[in-house]
């Protein structure tokens, strides 16, 4: 017999069963600290929005001009009659902002990896990459026909292994390629030895700074914080996280971006975004340029609530970043204290087993420029009240 | 509802502490050494942990459980307030054939899952019965626990018990191993490969940066390594296939009938040998000469050589040559598989491999990672 659609709801059904499914929470307003999710006032704890900029006077400013000047959309396909100036400015701010010889959006950071990766590597060549790497750039590289090594997370003997094994097979060319800052433990990869190793072995490098940005190198980004702005092979990125807009971006030199819109079949095959996504983006690295107190803030929050909430108990992995899990161990625990600390009006995400390891489920914590310190005693307040509830503290 | 069986051993364990290695045949004389019921003591473990999660964040726990009279399972159960239903009734003394015959019962009520407190002793005798039908988790409790279906402890248990009742968990595999005690009371290894049973396994899941996303199943991933050793494998070259479950997929690709337990050889596609010996191998790497070998970390510990796969001696080894190994294994057996362990029997080849450090395995097409090797000390 052959299946119509009825899949569908036994596919949905059983993941259903599985918890798979995604409980979609709509928030009635803007995205900011202080949040209204379905009639319930919260602070939020689980947005990328880490300087505040999403909602930003500035940033709406700019959009609704450009939405005068130009109107709600582009038209087109940026390859064909979609490319407006202020899509252009944007990109040439990119080159600007990231100091590299040039820059372009891509329509998400999604894009860019899925989008690029196939076009730097075929067979004969070699992709080396972390195993916590976003999953845009697993599928980016499932799409090339090139070999593929995984190296341990952040294992610097591991990926030099690798990168010994893959001279004696005289590959082509050699990418490594890693996140910037990785997004469940808020760890910053070691990009300095990363580059070292790729320049001791002729490898190239790739980095997804999209939890980087606005938050390491005074807001530049992870090549800026080592001081690689000028090694870094392949430089993405997103406007939709720190920057408070929307939209990927690929930095690099010249050739890389002449090169990489020509022939990304996702740059090619979707259409621009609207130009007020480009004039809000635009705004928003203004913003992070003129307001250094911006980033400063967003690190004093986390200085101060990772100091606070590991003095109450919680141990917080190996975060150096914004993104700060406090570790419960057990999924149930998890659970039950994200079930809790909503009901105390903070929006959070447990992650439990067995998408993590056994036994480290965690809640992860994302700071926030614009939360006070009000908020975020407010929210430790909470954290020490369900933690010692449930004895985890 | 899920029906899970129980079962506990409850002479497992006893011989360790006195040094007999094991219970098979001896456990009068372990009972006069002064042993203590161990297994009992980890089941006990096991479900007060369950039960503590119960009350305390008054969790669903749709369970219902078959288990054997008295110390195999009810009275363990009825401690910690679990209600019952007792579908084989024990002999005084407990013996394999109570494991056995409380595994015909559970498998009559079409239990989901069975769990047991014991060592590879029980979990062979269970495996005789259940075969890969149904899958089997271990609380370890036993001297040896070189089979791959236990947890690390009964804490551990507990949370697997619980992600498979949220159907968190997808069905893997595991190779049941299987010792020969007297031999090993006597200083010798003969730890043999007896079967591959189903168990929980975590799946392959692909972190995002909103939370994870399930990648593609085990079946996939191995027919994935199928593809690559096919497409890979070089002419005029003789491949033997070690045993397992990813082995048997890619004898499948292969178009040839491999066993699954055995050590086969194939030549420029053709299968030419089955189950071979030590000498049998010897002779062909004398016949042919280029070698590969092709092999998956069993059991528990993650053995590729040493443990299951005797037949694989030192000089099968040094005939093949280190560099001509290849290790295959699904991410998630990989995830649980901190070391590839090697106990060739000859110090200075296991000098070699822990020289190497890292050994490659395929873990999926033209993809692969790292494991550190590990050699007695």
């Amino acid at each position: 017999m052959k299946e119509k659609t009825e899949f569908l709801e036994r596919e949905y059904k059983n993941m259903l069963e599985r918890g798979e499914t995604w409980t979609i929470r709509d928030l009635n307003g803007p995205s900011q600290p202080h949040v209204v999710v379905e009639g319930k006032k919260c602070i939020m704890l689980a947005s990328n929005n880490y300087l505040n900029l999403a909602n930003d006077p500035r940033l709406r400013e700019a959009a609704k001009k450009a939405i005068d000047k130009y109107g709600a959309g582009a038209g087109s396909d940026w390859s064909i009659a979609g490319n407006m100036d202020i899509h252009r400015e944007l990109n040439e701010k990119i080159a600007e902002f990231k100091r590299t010889e040039a820059g372009v959006t891509y329509q998400t950071g999604y894009a860019v990896n899925s989008g690029l990766i196939p076009q730097l590597a075929g067979r004969g060549d070699i992709l080396i990459s972390d195993e916590l790497n976003h999953g845009s750039i697993i599928d980016g590289v499932r799409l090339t026909k090139a070999d593929r090594a995984i190296y341990a997370h952040s294992d610097m003997g591991e990926l030099e292994t690798v990168l010994k094994d893959a001279e004696k097979k005289n590959y082509r060319r050699t990418i490594i390629l890693t996140d910037g800052v990785f997004s469940m433990d808020g760890d910053i990869a070691k990009m300095d030895e990363i580059q070292k190793l790729a320049d001791e072995y002729g490898a190239m490098t790739y980095v997804d700074d999209a939890h980087g940005e606005g938050v390491l190198g005074e807001g530049h980004g992870i090549a800026t914080e080592f001081n690689l702005e000028k090694k870094i092979d392949f430089q993405v990125g997103t406007f939709s996280k720190a920057f408070g807009s929307f939209g990927g971006m690929l930095a690099g030199s010249e050739m890389l971006i002449k090169y990489a819109y020509n022939t990304s079949r996702t740059w090619l095959l979707s259409a621009a975004f609207p130009p007020h996504v480009a004039a809000a983006s635009i705004a928003a690295l203004d913003i992070v340029e003129k307001e250094p107190e911006r980033v400063k803030k967003l690190w004093d929050n986390t200085k101060y609530f990772k100091k606070e909430i590991e003095s109450l108990g919680f141990d917080t992995g190996n975060s150096q970043t914004p993104i700060i899990p406090s570790m419960v161990g057990d999924s149930k625990k998890a659970q039950e204290l994200a079930k809790r600390l909503y009901d105390e009006g903070i929006f959070c995400l447990a992650i439990v087993y067995p998408m993590v390891g056994r036994g480290k489920a965690r809640i992860r914590n994302q700071m926030n420029a614009g939360m006070s310190r009000e908020d975020l005693d407010v929210i430790l307040r909470a954290y020490e009240k369900c933690g010692k509830e449930l004895d985890i503290i | 509802m899920y029906t899970l069986g129980f079962l506990i051993n409850p002479i497992a364990g006893m011989g360790g502490k006195v040094g007999l290695k094991g219970t098979d045949n001896v456990l009068d004389e372990a009972v006069k050494r002064g042993a203590l019921p161990l297994a009992n003591l980890r089941a006990s473990e096991t479900l007060e942990r369950i039960k503590t999660v119960i009350d305390k964040y008054h969790s669903d726990f749709p369970v219902k459980w078959l288990t054997c009279s008295g110390e195999m399972g009810e009275d363990c159960l009825k401690k910690y307030g679990f209600s019952c239903e007792v579908v084989h009734h024990c002999k005084k003394v407990t013996t394999a054939d109570d494991t056995k015959r409380a595994c015909k019962a559970f498998l009559k009520r079409n239990v989901d899952l069975i769990v047991f407190c014991g060592g590879d002793g029980t979990a062979r005798d269970i495996y005789d019965v259940v075969g890969d039908k149904t899958p089997i988790l271990g609380v370890p409790s036993g001297v040896k626990m070189h089979s791959g279906v236990f947890c690390v402890n009964p804490e551990a248990a507990s949370e697997v018990i619980f992600a498979f009742t949220e159907k968190t968990l997808s069905i893997g595999e595991a190779e049941i191993m299987d010792l020969d005690e007297e031999k090993y009371r006597k200083g010798e290894w003969s730890i043999k490969l007896h079967g591959i049973a189903k168990t929980l396994s975590e799946g392959n899941y692909i972190q995002s940066a909103k939370a994870i996303i399930r990648g593609p199943s085990e079946e996939e991933i191995k027919d994935e390594i199928a593809d690559h050793i096919k497409e890979e494998m070089e002419k005029d070259t003789l491949y033997i296939l070690g045993s397992g479950g990813t082995l048997k997929t890619i004898g499948e690709k292969l178009e040839i009938d491999k066993t699954l337990l055995g050590i086969d050889a194939v030549f420029n596609g053709k299968l030419i040998a089955k189950d071979v010996n030590e000498k049998e191998l010897l002779s062909l790497l004398s016949k042919y000469r280029k070698a590969k070998l092709i092999l998956s970390p069993i059991g528990a510990q993650g053995f590729i050589l040493g443990r299951g796969n005797l037949q694989l001696s030192s000089d099968v080894i040094k005939r093949i040559g280190i560099e001509n190994i290849i290790i295959v294994a699904t991410p998630s057996k990989l995830h649980n598989t901190p070391f590839l362990r090697v106990d060739t029997g000859d110090p200075s080849l296991d000098k070699e491999f822990a020289e190497k450090k890292y050994l490659t395995v395929l873990i999926g097409y033209h993809i692969t990672a790292l494991r550190k090797i590990a050699v007695p000390v």
